[in-house]
């Protein structure tokens, strides 16, 4: 399928695309917070201010694209914690007032399924309507929702779109798992900071997908998959076979996206794929621009997009620097907490 | 409690429990009427679900009648009207 | 090329018992599973009936056979109870189950914040954490289920709310036909929790008596719990295996109406039934029965009966089995799954309870009577939840 139009939000300027001029930003951080537009031409203010961060950055990403794509036939949301700010509230309603007289709009707009909901709402969208919640691989399995949607189903455009929000509770939580940096720490230096844990990041990105290749389209996602609980072995393997599905082998894919975090227990698998199967290329990375977060593959896909339809990246994002090939097939592998494995594979067109 | 302090709490708790987080009490108008396309805080049916849980946890006030619901949460000052009436300021 | 999904395990777990023998028992008994509840932790616990199943969390443990597994939730012990009965009535071998070519997809819409409590205390600013910290996520259940299976291969978790196992089932579905796996677990699980009790009643549809599902005095919902998986196999590698029955047809639609009720036009209701329709290639007038989404809300059950006189010029038999249920939230349509094929493999229907005065918009009332000797050939199955989300299942006789 081809991204015809794509919106992104993150810690970084990327709702205007100034990233690409002014270069990434970076600063000192326990949450990369997301760089927020102003919404007061984009969402009403009555409407405004009963939305969660979650939603109000999504319906600034995907409205406009909805607006130039009034004929979208479904929506494909990946969020592994939906509104969690939302969720969290409803439940200190529930301990703090002992189960009393609750109010209903945080329970109602907690739900994961509520940004797929109030787009298509807002949209008046009545196709195919999914959310996925999938932690690590969220994303990776709404891109497949997209894919097999198109193969079977007689559609054109669909919209998909990946994000979560920072909560400090959920905040709290994963960092009683041990998920982030204990010490503090210049985001320029996450990636390379060999401690355990990474950064909590939060954003959304957006895209219009179309079943059909015309002049608009930015690039081609060409397959998805995923795999889980493996060893580097099993994982190299598995790499191998989906580039030969796709009638690929290693030498074949230009340059990588990795989801390097900075969390030294388990970069190790994006060392060990990468000089197995790709010495010579060019490895690039995010997240010490985004953080990390659960679909933040959605990130990934919209940076990779940009620099196949001939954007340059931020120098701040080159890992490594291999052969000087212009990208044509470009491989994005991220995991989530070394168990949950996802690659995309995406081309030029 | 004077009608103008309990007012003044009034609005920091409407602004609370309705998410108005670019709000202060300055910007709300004692009188002015709260709901409807017409009123300047355009509050709706959902709002007034709030409000109503907003009487019963912070004054104890149940309202039992949606009639009586509108005109009691038309505006601060009704509100503020209702919350002395029934000796729960 | 398109692969035929044949159905070839079942696992269920709800108030109407553990198992497909002693759900059946209870359908064919007329005996709902929705009573006075005794293990919830809430306040409201006796002021309204629930479809709870009555063993506390660690009994549940062992039958899960993980009572050594710390901070593991309720629902996620459902649906282990669940996944490992799907698996073991297919017959799969641990390497099949383990096989790459197998996926996993599962829906849940309160995961671990079934752990209400811990979960407040683990969220604040205090140092200490429970043994549930990780337990929390929708996902979290998926991963777990997966890793002790020793599952690689394609996983998702959906929540839609209530339509949330319908999507799992479909996109198994899905998986199987266009070839990427060649088989799939399939369904969902939600324990009942102190958190979903407070959100249903701060929206005040919840019944104070047992459900009314298409009844005229209809007053709201039960809550109930539980777990359902099924086995989806592809035409290629089942073989000579027993097969249920056959998924051939589903629809997903949306509503776009509001977040928290469904329009009166139910839009949303009929693209799905329709779409399913078309995907199965089956005409209005080939579907023998319907399991309805039915939860017994003011708003779902007159919408519902708008679409369903829609799309049917004469609507089939119906009922909501929720009465016996309750309204497991996620699970729902993979539990409604089951008892669809359960019906379809002993040729009956079940009575539907509970609607004495019906809703006389239409000139259609629930099934009321078991009847045996009902032989179905196709089944619709609706599931629809907040935020517009309305699923159709189609299963068949093979």
């Amino acid at each position: 399928m081809f991204i015809q139009d794509m919106s992104c939000i993150s810690a970084q300027s990327t709702y205007d695309d100034s990233l690409f001029e002014k270069g990434a930003r970076f600063f000192d951080a326990d949450k990369m917070v997301a760089a927020e537009p102003d919404y007061t031409n984009l969402i009403k203010s009555s409407q405004l201010r009963r939305m969660s961060k979650l939603m109000r950055m999504s319906v600034a990403t995907a409205v406009p694209l909805i607006n130039k794509y009034p004929d979208v036939s479904g929506v494909i949301i990946a969020s592994s914690n939906g509104s969690v700010d939302r969720s969290l509230r409803f439940l200190s309603q529930i301990i703090e007032y002992d189960e009393g007289t609750l109010t209903p709009t945080d329970f109602v707009q907690s739900t994961a399924n509520c940004i797929a909901g109030g787009l298509a709402l807002i949209g008046g969208i009545r196709g195919y309507n999914t959310t996925h919640v999938n932690q690590g691989l969220s994303f990776e399995s709404a891109l497949l929702d997209a894919l097999m949607q198109f193969n079977e189903h007689d559609q054109h455009e669909l919209l998909v779109g990946g994000g979560e929000e920072i909560s400090q509770g959920y905040y709290n939580i994963e960092r009683k798992r041990g998920m982030y940096k204990d010490e503090s720490i210049n985001t320029k230096n996450l990636l390379s900071s060999n401690t355990k844990g990474t950064l909590l990041g939060e954003g959304v990105t957006m895209f219009m997908m179309s079943v059909d290749k015309n002049n608009k389209s930015i690039a081609k996602i060409n397959d998805v998959d995923m795999i889980a609980h493996v060893n580097d072995e099993d994982l190299a393997n598995k790499c191998l076979n989906f580039l030969k599905k796709n009638k690929l082998n290693p030498i074949d894919i230009d340059c990588l996206l990795l989801g390097r975090s900075g969390d030294s227990r388990t970069d190790i698998f994006y060392d060990h794929l990468a000089e197995k199967l790709f010495p010579k290329q060019s490895q690039y990375v995010f997240k010490h621009l985004t953080g990390d977060y659960c679909s933040v593959s959605a990130f990934a896909t919209w940076l990779v997009a940009k620099l196949l339809s001939g954007v340059s990246l931020p120098p701040a994002c080159i890992w490594s620097q291999g052969e000087n090939r212009k990208p044509k097939n470009v491989l994005i592998y991220n995991h989530s907490e070394g168990l949950q494995h996802g690659f995309v594979l995406m081309s030029g067109v | 409690m004077a009608h103008e302090e309990l007012a003044l709490k009034l609005k920091n708790q409407i602004i609370k429990y309705l998410n108005f987080t670019d709000l202060t009490p300055a910007d709300i108008d004692t009188d002015v009427e709260l709901f409807g396309p017409e009123s300047p805080m355009e509050l709706d049916s959902i709002d007034a679900i709030e409000l109503s849980v907003l009487l019963e946890r912070e004054y104890e006030l149940k309202i039992t009648d949606s009639k009586q619901g509108k005109k009691v949460m038309s505006s601060v000052a009704s509100m503020a009207d209702f919350i002395v009436a029934n000796g729960k300021s | 090329m398109q692969h035929r999904v044949f159905i070839t395990g079942i696992g269920i777990i709800s108030a109407l018992g553990d198992g497909k023998d002693q759900t059946r028992q209870a359908l064919v008994a007329g005996n709902s599973g929705i009573k006075k509840a005794e293990l919830l932790a809430s306040k409201y616990r006796d002021d309204f009936p629930f479809g709870e199943i009555p063993f506390t969390s660690e009994v549940l443990k062992d039958r899960a056979n993980i009572a050594d597994e710390k901070g593991i939730s309720r629902t996620e012990i459902l649906a282990t109870i669940a996944v490992n009965q799907a698996i073991a009535d297919a017959k799969l071998s641990a390497d099949h189950v383990s096989n790459f070519g197998t996926a996993f997809i599962s829906g849940s819409t309160v995961g671990g914040m079934s752990q209400t409590e811990n979960m407040y205390y683990d969220a604040s600013d205090e140092i200490s954490a429970s043994e549930f910290l990780s337990s929390y996520t929708l996902g979290e259940h998926t991963k777990n289920i997966m890793r002790r299976l020793k599952m690689k291969g394609v996983s998702s978790t959906f929540n839609t709310a209530c339509s949330s196992s319908a999507n799992a089932i479909m996109y198994g579905a899905k998986l199987i036909k266009s070839g990427r796996c060649d088989r799939a677990i399939v369904g969902g699980a939600d324990a009942l929790a102190k958190y979903t009790v407070n959100g249903f009643n701060s929206l005040q549809i919840l019944s104070d008596e047992l459900c009314r599902p298409f009844d005229q005095n209809r007053k709201g919902l039960n809550l109930g719990e539980g777990a359902a998986y099924l086995i989806l196999e592809s035409e290629e590698i089942v073989g000579d295996k027993k097969i249920y029955g056959e998924v051939t047809g589903y629809g997903n639609a949306n509503d776009a109406y509001h977040a928290s009720s469904i329009s009166d036009d139910a839009i949303g209701i009929i693209k799905s039934i329709s779409g399913a329709l078309k995907s199965a290639n089956l005409d209005e007038s080939d579907i023998d029965y319907i399991n309805a989404h039915g939860t017994g809300t003011i708003n779902n059950d007159i919408a519902e009966e708008t679409g369903m006189n829609k799309v049917f010029s004469k609507v089939p038999p119906f009922q909501s089995t929720k009465t016996y249920t309750g309204h497991t939230l996620a699970s729902s349509g993979a539990i409604e799954a089951v008892i669809c094929l359960v019906a379809m493999a002993n040729n009956e229907i079940y009575a539907s309870l509970n609607c004495s005065d019906p809703i006389d918009s239409y000139d259609i009332k629930p099934i009321e009577r078991y009847q045996d000797n009902f032989s179905m050939k196709h089944i619709l199955s609706n599931s629809f939840g907040f935020g517009g989300n309305c699923s159709s299942l189609i299963f068949s006789k093979v």
